[in-house]
């Protein structure tokens, strides 16, 4: 560890850029919040200052919230509603196969979640993150926090995530609600690479009142894989085999099995009231920040 | 008809090497090892539809199927596949060659002969010869002859087809037909073909056991030529050469005919003749000498053959025929006398001397006078030796029952009311047939048996009257001058004395010699010959093959030359025939610009194989250096 990295707060980002992150907030599709008290608005007939409509006066209502206005004009009594604040639950599930290997693509899966997770503490919300690994073993857990007193603890636990494991990221969303309470916004930074089926664990996130926000992470030699010739392809976490001939004939068929793995995810984030955003482990992590992320609606500045 | 077939369908085993060349290819096929983070891509790649389409899969296994393709190729190449040229391509195919004189005929255009145009057609089908075929090479001219047996040896079939050359022979078919039939004994022939330029004779005694395909090559051409020459005795002491010239083109061809007396250019005649128009030129040519003439035929455009424009004749010295008689036979020494240009010698009655001298003809009732050395005999009132036991003559009358009046001897001879007092009578159980067996022709027959006799020996020609004419009317009719002018008549034939006609090219005509003699005979390719006269003097069976001049030599000493020339109006004309006609059956011939054989593919096959090799070397190059 050089020099300036003591100097930084986290070997993940320099110290100027975790300020920048400091000033930035999520922004969920839905108010799938906890019931406890938070600083997210999450629908009328909260207690905030955030106007958010009127309804007609019921017998029993507190005669505080009459809109005396309007009964002045119209003679008839309305409520005004204000929104709720309410904690949102942040789930951050950092796949930690072996496949997250390539091409820095589990640094910037961490850097990712420790970026999104410190936003969701600063915002008052409660922060797990779970870094699945080995079929075999539980996961790497940090239990649900609030508060700034936490990103410390986050940092660390996402600098001391390894690779390697064998998990696909199915079973690891399936292992980590095992773990999991509570309704939010679950965020999986995973290349979502995997034979098996994602619509179940999809499925499971939402039922559990997750809103799911996939983001696909793959290496260049992912998006772009410069084979040619007859090969036989080893994979890095079951071992399997499978012989490839004309590889480089095969790309365009390669590029379009890609896009529709993409479409696929958006599809079934969307369809869950969710979100799905593809990145390139080698684009800059603050042109990931500040450029997709943002213009994709999933953070604030 | 099998579109295709294979002269080594053993070979198709080897299609069993597909086995080990897959086993071979997927144990040897080596691909690098890719780490990959995950295989749910490329696996969703190969289950792409458009990965599996038959294409994508011949694609992926290119190399594979090169392999498999180039294997068959060679295999099927092994195994010699061919386009059989008919139905009736059979394992042994007997080839007839023409090469009659006409084959020798050129053709103008190409400057090649019809031989040369057949011996083409035939390397091709030699060159083409399927493993299992068999060839036999024959030519034809007058007679046939068997160049090969049956082989399919590419060397020695192509050394026998170069060593054909045309002959100065007319075409007759007959022969090499039989020959070939022979060979179906031995050999399952179901089709013959013959190669010809079509000049045959139109009948054919022959009764085919094969069918036969005559293949009918080249063109027709421009010819003059001499078909005719012969001498006929002018005077005492001169010969009329007459000379026939031919042409074979429908419009006029013009050529100089020049006549050579032993070597020197004596006359010469300017010729035109077409096809319906030939010219006959009469020469007179002195003959107090022996002379050899030549006619030579210079034509003055193109003319397609050559062995027909000379002929060679041999004209011996004019002299009158000598005829020996007995003194006993006034009334035929009298009428042969009477014929101009005879020369009378009497054998004495008593002594029985006969006079020195070469005599022509003998008349005699004597039966030892029977073996004098004299070509033309007539014998009278004698049977012979060997036909005793089969004819006896009675003391009675007879008479003429039938007689042959196209026979020489008796031509203009009414002999219907003569009168024998002698009747010759065949011996109980003998017949006609017997006689015939020991070689003698009866001309005239009696009421009981023969009254005359022919036999021909070689040159020598004798009649036996079994009947003593002095004992019998025809010395008083009318018919018996004639008779012995007859008599006269054919003497002077065969004493070369009346007439004198040029030898074709085949067997040169018999020479009478020494006798038992051995003779060179020099043909006019050099070439020496050897012969031996029989007893009789008869030098025969001469080959002459060539048109020329032969001479006979005994030791250095030349003791005779005789001329040949082809002297064929048919050969001349190279005209062909549309159809020929077999003892049962006609068979027309074919115009063929090309002889249909067997079209091998193995070539193409190789070739194929070849550049699938170089495809596949290409191809192989081409992926390692894209690794």
């Amino acid at each position: 560890m050089d020099a300036s990295a003591t100097r930084n707060f986290t070997t993940l980002f320099d110290n100027a850029l975790l300020a920048q992150i400091e000033r930035m907030r999520l922004r969920p599709l839905r108010r799938l919040t906890n019931r406890s008290r938070g600083e997210h608005l999450s629908g009328k007939g909260g207690s905030s200052t955030d106007f958010a409509d009127y309804r007609d006066y019921a017998a029993g209502d507190d005669l505080r919230y009459v809109d005396w206005n309007i009964f002045a004009r119209l003679q008839r009594p309305y409520i005004k509603q204000f929104q709720h604040e309410e904690e949102l639950h942040v789930v951050l599930l950092v796949d930690a196969s072996t496949s997250m290997l390539f091409g820095d693509k589990l640094l910037t899966a961490k850097r990712a979640a420790a970026a999104l997770g410190i936003m969701g503490l600063l915002n008052s919300e409660k922060v797990s993150v779970y870094a699945v690994h080995a079929q075999e073993s539980q996961p790497w857990m940090l239990p649900p926090g609030s508060g700034r007193t936490r990103i410390r603890a986050l940092l660390q636990f996402l600098e001391n995530v390894a690779g390697g494991g064998d998990i696909p990221v199915e079973d690891a969303v399936a292992r980590m609600l095992r773990f999991h309470r509570g309704r939010g916004v679950a965020i999986l930074a995973s290349d979502f690479l995997t034979l098996g089926d994602l619509s179940r664990p999809m499925n499971m996130l939402y039922s559990a009142g997750l809103e799911v926000w996939g983001l696909q992470i793959l290496s260049d030699a992912e998006i772009a894989p410069n084979v040619e010739g007859d090969l036989r392809f080893v994979d890095s976490e079951t071992g399997y085999t499978l012989d490839i001939t004309n590889a480089g004939e095969l790309l365009s068929i390669y590029h379009d099995q890609r896009l529709r793995l993409q479409a696929t995810l958006d599809n079934m984030c969307r369809r869950r009231q969710g979100r799905f955003l593809s990145v390139s482990s080698a684009v800059p992590f603050s042109d990931l920040l500040f450029d997709c992320l943002c213009r994709q609606g999933w953070v604030q500045r | 008809m099998n579109f295709l077939n294979f002269v080594n369908l053993y070979g198709a085993w080897f299609f069993l090497a597909v086995i080990p060349l897959v086993i071979l290819y997927f144990l040897k096929l080596r691909r690098p090892k890719v780490d990959v983070p995950s295989l749910a891509l490329w696996q969703s790649v190969l289950n792409d539809q458009r990965v599996n389409s038959p294409f994508q899969k011949f694609r992926r296994n290119l190399l594979l199927l090169l392999q498999l393709l180039l294997l068959a190729l060679v295999i099927l190449a092994l195994m010699q596949p061919f386009v059989p040229a008919d139905a009736g391509t059979s394992e042994y195919l007997p080839l007839l060659i023409d090469n009659s004189a006409s084959m020798g005929a050129i053709d103008e255009g190409s400057g090649k002969s019809r031989l040369d145009s057949v011996r083409e057609r035939v390397r091709e089908q030699i060159e083409n010869l399927s493993g299992s075929q068999q060839i036999a090479l024959f030519t034809f001219s007058s007679t046939g002859r068997r160049l090969t047996e049956f082989t399919n040896d590419r060397r020695q079939l192509l050394k026998a087809l170069d060593e054909i050359r045309p002959t100065d022979l007319p075409a007759k078919l007959d022969d090499v037909l039989r020959m070939t039939a022979a060979y179906t004994t031995s050999f399952p022939i179901d089709r013959v073909t013959v190669l010809t330029d079509g000049n045959l004779q139109e009948k054919v005694e022959f009764e085919l056991p094969f069918n036969l395909n005559i293949v009918r090559i080249g063109a027709p051409a421009d010819n003059l030529g001499i078909t005719e020459l012969s001498a006929r005795r002018s005077g005492a002491e001169e010969w009329e050469v007459f000379v026939r010239v031919t042409g074979s083109a429908e419009q006029l061809l013009e050529a100089e005919l020049q006549l050579f007396e032993n070597g020197q250019q004596t006359q010469s005649s300017k010729v035109e003749v077409s096809k319906d128009d030939a010219e006959r030129l009469v020469f007179p040519v002195a003959g107090q000498q022996t002379v050899l003439l030549e006619a030579r035929l210079v034509p003055t455009g193109f003319d397609a053959l050559a062995a027909d424009n000379s002929v060679w004749l041999s004209l011996p010295a004019v002299r009158p025929l000598k005829v020996l008689s007995s003194e006993s036979l006034n009334s035929w020494r009298r009428a042969a006398a009477a014929v101009p240009n005879v020369e009378s010698g009497v054998i004495s009655g008593e002594t029985g001397s006969v006079p020195d001298g070469s005599w022509d003809l003998l008349i005699s009732d004597k039966p030892d006078d029977a073996k004098l050395p004299i070509p033309v005999k007539v014998l009278v009132g004698i049977i012979p030796e060997d036909l005793k036991s089969l004819v006896t003559v009675k003391e009675e009358l007879g008479a003429v029952v039938d007689w042959n009046r196209t026979a020489p001897l008796l031509r203009h001879v009414q002999l219907a009311e003569v009168e024998f007092a002698e009747l010759p009578a065949y011996a109980e159980g003998a017949s006609t047939k017997d006689l015939e067996d020991r070689g003698y022709e009866v001309l005239v027959d009696g009421k009981a048996g023969p009254l005359l006799l022919q036999k021909r020996e070689g040159l020598q020609t004798t009649w036996w009257f079994t009947f003593h004419t002095d004992r019998s009317t025809l010395p008083f009719r009318v018919g018996f001058p004639i008779l012995a002018a007859n008599a006269v008549d054919t003497a002077m034939k065969q004493s070369s004395l009346a007439e004198v006609n040029a030898a074709p090219t085949g067997v040169l005509p018999a020479q009478n010699l020494d006798p038992e003699t051995e003779y060179r005979v020099r043909s006019p390719d050099g070439t020496f010959t050897t012969l031996r006269s029989n007893g009789a003097g008869m030098l025969v069976g001469a080959s002459a093959g060539r048109v020329g001049l032969y001479e006979i030599l005994d030791g250095e000493e030349t003791v005779a030359a005789v001329g040949t020339g082809l002297l064929n109006i048919h050969e001349t004309s190279l005209a062909d025939v549309e159809e020929l006609k077999f003892t049962e059956a006609a068979v027309a011939t074919q115009a063929a610009e090309k002889l249909a054989t067997d079209q091998p593919l193995w070539w193409i096959l190789a070739f194929a194989g070849l550049g699938m090799l170089l495809f596949e070397w290409w191809y192989f190059q081409r992926a390692r250096n894209a690794e």
